[in-house]
């Protein structure tokens, strides 16, 4: 039950796991012989218990650690990847402007360029005017906005996120799950999203894998069977309930 | 009512409740022959016991009399006529170089003919604040030669460098010096009219006061042992080259030997180590004159033959 | 006012009761001398407390400054890897143990009685706190901020400029504090073996007995250390003042 909206999109980035490993310093094998193929442009959500490897995953992926058997395949072979931690990691020197325009900065975009482009982001995430403050001086709220438009300067094409609104109080991460659910459909990038939380992966996600306790297995890999448009209304609705309910049967089965 | 020093009361106070466990007397260098009188002296015998504190570079010995913290100490004439004037109740006892052997030594090479052609060029270590450093400055000036501080017995940098120049005891630096290789001429400051006594045993005023019985004992002991260190200095020589291997055994003796005429002055040796009221009044002249003290002191004050 | 006014309380009721109390007679004069004393030597001896002040600071101020760019370099060397650290900074340790008394004849040899051998022994002095907190700082990068800089292919040179060392600055800043105080120290022993400037003074007030000008000059050591401690909270007051919480009103 493919979403007709993600078939469309070509501007993602497909993924394909093929048997993919990954073994820890002391012999723990995290991930054992994972199988993963993810379309271009999917908004995936990865639920699991701690210390399931759901962030060694993420990590593998964004070709930060690499895999002790096994591969990654990517559909095109070389995009942006861009990160959002759950912490949001500003570096705490400089402005809201010059943390969100870093990766264009990294990659050399003169100083005009990327101020400007860091500026439209801002304005999506609703901080347009909050560009010349200091992260000190910002709720922590704000400051995962700041780190979500610092993801999104570059126009990734996969964006990867680690339990990103976790720390956050409800009502702000109600409205950063609709904010982020906005962006992707105004951009259709490949998103996954890794958390705890089965509302959080019911609402966002059109398609959720439910990972193993152990040896990073996948217990349930299923299509979300909710509308396109996802608001704050959907959160009362009966089919939102269901699709949480399946989730939380996997979770707690093992 | 007299003014007491504080910390002098409290000491005659315990004092007159009978013999403390120990005598604390306070060197102020390494055990090396200028002490060797105090080491051979027999102590025990004299009804007292005795505990020795070699010291080093800058021991404060004058102060620590006047703390309380050594009953007696070594000083010389000079620092402790400074004492008295700031109100530092010393009293000298026992003169052990009743001449004194400091000297300023340099490079025979050098063909220096008096103390003046020493400071007309090269280096000199000395120690500054010393009165007659304050008198080789005014009656030469320092203008020609680099003044810097003291190496404190160690004569690597004079050996190093043939235009360096260094203060040292007239029977000791020398020696090491020949034996290193190195033909030296002394200059003892003597010569230029200052010549304070040196390695005093002092003590303060108020025990003096309070326990001159025990003065008097240690007195007559360091005597004893001074004879008996002048008649043969081995078996002492030996006790101390323990306590201060930086100089060898051969040293010693020969050091030992050396010293011997700054010392046994005296025709009658029952008064070895006493001292006389005219050189108190002649160095007290000397150093009101430098400023190092406000005005004269009385002679009579800073000395007690025993 | 209402920053200095705390500080100087405690000083004004010491110094009275000090005063009171060598007055009194209850501390002899000779062992620690009267306020009012040490005032009078700092006076009748100003210009050469004054000459000899500007010597020390001089050689103090030069020592750190080469202790903080070799100590912040040999940092920047030891964080680079893990191998080169475990090699090198047991040597780096050699700085913190060794005694300053005892090598400071050394000193002389090759550096001659003058300013190099002051300026060298607080060099020797001050430098491992630099090369310490600036370690600590360097090594402790948030880790996913380095994760971030590799994602967007920064080499290891941007990622010291840009990450490293501006998260390490708060760290390197307290390293540079303590060494700033160490320096004067250092000066100061240099000076008893080298010659000059406010250590001499001491070594040669101490010889004549004139506990009131040893303690003119240790005041005016403990000025210049207080002087370099402050200078050091002024550039971490700049520096981190928009951005880190320590600089934080409230």
């Amino acid at each position: 039950m493919t979403n007709p909206k993600v078939a469309e999109t070509a501007r993602g980035v497909a993924l394909r796991l093929q048997r993919v490993r990954r073994v820890f310093e002391n012999n723990l094998v995290v991930i054992e012989g994972m199988d993963l193929d993810i379309d271009a442009g999917e908004f995936l959500a990865v639920l699991g218990p701690s210390g399931c490897g759901k962030s060694t995953l993420l990590r593998m992926i964004a070709r930060l650690s690499a895999p002790d058997g096994g591969r990654i395949v990517t559909e095109p072979k070389q995009f942006q990847t861009a990160f959002v931690f759950q912490d949001a990691h500003l570096l705490p020197w400089r402005t809201v402007l010059d943390n969100t325009a870093l990766p264009l900065e990294l990659k050399g975009t003169g100083r005009e360029a990327r101020h400007a482009t860091a500026r439209a982001v801002l304005a999506q995430v609703g901080l347009a005017e909050a560009e010349a403050r200091y992260p000190v001086q910002l709720s922590s709220g704000m400051r995962m906005r700041v780190s979500l438009a610092r993801a999104l300067v570059t126009e990734p094409r996969l964006l990867l996120m680690d339990e990103p609104f976790a720390a956050l109080d409800e009502i702000t991460r109600f409205n950063l799950e609709v904010q982020l659910r906005d962006l992707w459909q105004r951009r259709s990038m490949t998103v996954i999203f890794v958390t705890h939380s089965i509302s959080e992966a019911a609402f966002l996600a059109n398609r959720a894998v439910v990972m193993t306790r152990r040896k990073g297995g996948i217990k349930l890999d299923r299509r979300t069977d909710l509308p396109a448009e996802r608001t704050n209304d959907l959160r009362s609705d009966r089919r939102l309930g269901h699709e949480m309910k399946l989730l939380m049967d996997a979770m707690e089965e093992e | 009512m007299n003014r007491r020093v504080f910390l002098g009361a409290c000491g005659a106070l315990l004092a007159s409740c009978g013999k403390p466990a120990r005598i604390r007397l306070a060197l102020n260098w390494k055990p090396d022959p200028q002490f060797g009188g105090f080491y051979a002296a027999p102590y025990q015998k004299h009804g007292l016991d005795v505990d020795i504190l070699p010291g080093g570079a800058g021991t404060p010995t004058v102060q620590m009399i006047g703390a309380g913290s050594a009953e007696f100490g070594i000083v010389s004439a000079d620092e402790l006529v400074v004492a008295r004037s700031r109100g530092n109740d010393v009293v000298a006892l026992f003169a052990v170089f009743q001449n004194c052997p400091e000297g300023i030594m340099a490079h025979s090479s050098r063909h220096l003919a008096s103390i003046g052609d020493v400071l007309k060029e090269g280096t000199l270590a000395l120690q500054r604040g010393l009165p007659y450093a304050r008198i080789l400055e005014r009656k030469y000036g320092f203008d020609h030669v680099k003044v810097v501080p003291s190496p404190g017995g160690d004569i690597s940098a004079f050996l190093r460098d043939e235009k360096f120049a260094q203060q040292c005891f007239v029977m000791s630096e020398p020696l090491q010096a020949r034996h290193a290789g190195v033909d030296v001429k002394v200059f003892p400051v003597a010569d230029i009219g200052y010549n304070p006594y040196t390695t005093v045993l002092a003590t303060g005023g108020a025990q003096l006061k309070s326990d001159p019985d025990r003065v008097k004992a240690m007195v007559g002991a360091v005597r004893a042992g001074w004879r008996a260190y002048l008649n043969d200095p081995a078996p002492t020589n030996a006790k101390m080259h323990d306590l201060n291997p930086s100089m060898d055994a051969a040293t010693f003796a020969e050091v030992a030997e050396a010293q011997k005429p700054f010392i046994e002055t005296h025709q009658d040796t029952t008064s070895l180590g006493s001292t006389t009221a005219e050189r108190w009044t002649t160095l007290i002249g000397q150093l009101a004159e430098l400023g190092d003290i406000p005005q004269a002191i009385p002679a009579q004050d800073c000395f007690r033959n025993l | 006012m209402k920053r200095i006014f705390p500080p100087l309380i405690p000083f004004v009721v010491v110094t009275l009761a000090l005063e009171g109390m060598v007055r009194g007679g209850f501390v002899p004069s000779y062992l620690v001398p009267a306020p009012s004393a040490v005032l009078r030597a700092l006076i009748d001896s100003r210009d050469e407390l004054a000459s000899a002040m500007a010597k020390t600071s001089a050689a103090a101020l030069i020592g750190f400054g080469l202790s903080t760019l070799a100590g912040v370099a040999i940092a920047v060397l030891l964080s680079s890897s893990r191998a080169i650290q475990r090699s090198f900074y047991p040597y780096a340790v050699f700085f913190q143990t060794v005694p300053i008394i005892a090598i400071a004849p050394l000193l002389v040899i090759w550096f001659g009685y003058g300013m190099k051998t002051v300026i060298a022994s607080a060099f020797i002095v001050s430098i491992f706190p630099v090369i310490a907190n600036t370690l600590t700082g360097l090594l402790s990068t948030d880790p996913a901020l380095r994760d971030l800089f590799r994602l967007y292919g920064a080499s290891p040179g941007v990622t010291l400029v840009k990450l490293r060392f501006p998260a390490a600055l708060p760290q390197i800043l307290t390293g540079l504090r303590v060494a700033s105080g160490l320096a004067v120290i250092g000066a100061i022993v240099g000076e008893f073996i080298g010659g000059q400037g406010l250590g001499s003074v001491v070594d040669v007030a101490r010889t004549q007995q004139r506990v009131d000008k040893v303690f003119a000059a240790v005041l005016l050591a403990s000025v210049l250390g207080l002087a370099l401690f402050g200078l050091i909270n002024l550039v971490s007051a700049l520096t981190l003042r928009r951005w880190h919480a320590s600089e934080q009103p409230g």
